[in-house]
């Protein structure tokens, strides 16, 4: 099986090194492409230097631009499986291996690693998004009558179908919790499995102060427009 | 009648300006199309200004200059609305663009060896 990892970066100078290394020394089997968001630092060089495939966005399109291209890339290239991996340093590499297992069993299109399933470890983010996680967590199960504890989470794994789902239609903001509900309407199967999450490695969040209110806001919007939206396959 | 010659003057000055972009491509005919609607409008409702009474007075309005405005609001609002649009398939096409000279450059460098 063809699996590519997918690692987003935008000004992540300081992280990327590390994260290529821990998905290395992790042991798990895949090519590795970094998307740089349009960064102003080193980034591109630094990824460049880690002997990765890396693919340069000429100017910022935002995470879910960023991610897309790489869905572009495994679309085209034949790749069977894609996760989305942060450059930020915080998600688990251990937990590569168990991502990508319904996927492989075929009991699932997309696997959700969550940060709030039992046995809960690791870092568990601010309580500020907590309760804006909580929020879309509801809003997602009203509306798609699934249960989804860690709809913003990156850390997600998805197989061909999804891949060409998303090389064509993917949303570009804040595009996780959206995904989760595009995903859903086409009749694919979601799943979610606990993983361990860090704090990150260095930089900061670019959901700070109000744009978590405006992303809550934003969010809300898009996951509503999406549920009405006309379906495209 | 000043005010009607006023009023024909401006529509025609808009007229020609809308079509002399056109003709040197500064503005294509999708564009164009509602600036063009506006000035054969402007200076049809100028020269047969009985019939902008007849409307007003259809749609219930008492005064027709509140009627003039009322519709150059409408029209700049549904004009707003078509720019966006425009805008947000120009958004998205440039988004596509960035995505694919990225995916290019790196077959460029992989074939490069670098």
């Amino acid at each position: 099986m063809k699996i590519l990892v997918i690692v987003p970066a935008f000004n992540e100078s300081g992280n990327i090194a590390q994260v290529v290394e821990d998905i290395r020394t992790s042991g798990f089997d895949c090519e590795i492409l970094i998307v740089d968001d349009g960064s102003s630092d080193n980034t591109y060089e630094a990824a460049k230097m880690c002997n990765v495939h890396v693919a340069r966005l000429p100017f910022n399109l935002g995470i879910g631009g960023a991610v897309q291209t790489g869905f572009l890339y495994a679309a085209r290239c034949g790749f069977d499986i894609a996760i989305q991996f942060d450059g930020d340093g915080q998600h688990d590499a251990r937990f590569l291996a168990q991502l990508i297992d319904p996927i492989v069993s075929s009991d699932a299109d997309l696997v959700i690693g969550s940060r709030f399933l039992p046995p809960n470890l690791g870092y568990q983010s601010s309580w500020v998004r907590r309760i804006g996680i909580h929020f879309f967590s509801n809003l997602i199960s009203f509306l798609t009558r699934l249960k989804i504890t860690d709809p913003t989470s990156g850390f997600r794994a998805c197989g061909r179908k999804v891949i060409e789902i998303f090389s064509e239609d993917y949303p570009l903001d804040f595009p996780e919790p959206e995904s989760i509900v595009e995903v859903k309407r086409c009749g694919l199967r979601i799943l979610e499995i606990p993983v361990e999450m860090k704090q990150r490695i260095s930089g900061h969040s670019s959901i700070r102060y109000f744009r978590t209110l405006y992303y809550m806001v934003k969010v809300t919007f898009a996951i509503l427009l999406c549920m009405i939206q006309t379906k495209k396959r | 009648m000043t005010l009607k010659i006023v009023t024909i003057g401006l529509s025609l000055a808009i007229l020609f300006i809308v079509i002399d972009f056109s003709r040197r491509g500064k503005l294509t005919f999708k564009y164009a199309a509602g600036w063009i609607c506006l000035g054969i409008l402007g200076a049809g409702f100028a020269t047969f200004d009985r019939f902008l009474f007849l409307c007003s007075d259809f749609f219930g309005f008492k005064l027709m200059s509140n009627f003039i405005f009322f519709s150059l609001f409408c029209f700049f609002l549904f004009l707003s609305l078509l720019l966006s649009t425009f805008l947000c398939d120009q958004n998205k096409r440039n988004d596509i663009m960035a995505q694919k000279i990225a995916l290019l450059e790196k077959e460029v460098c992989t074939l490069k060896g670098e």
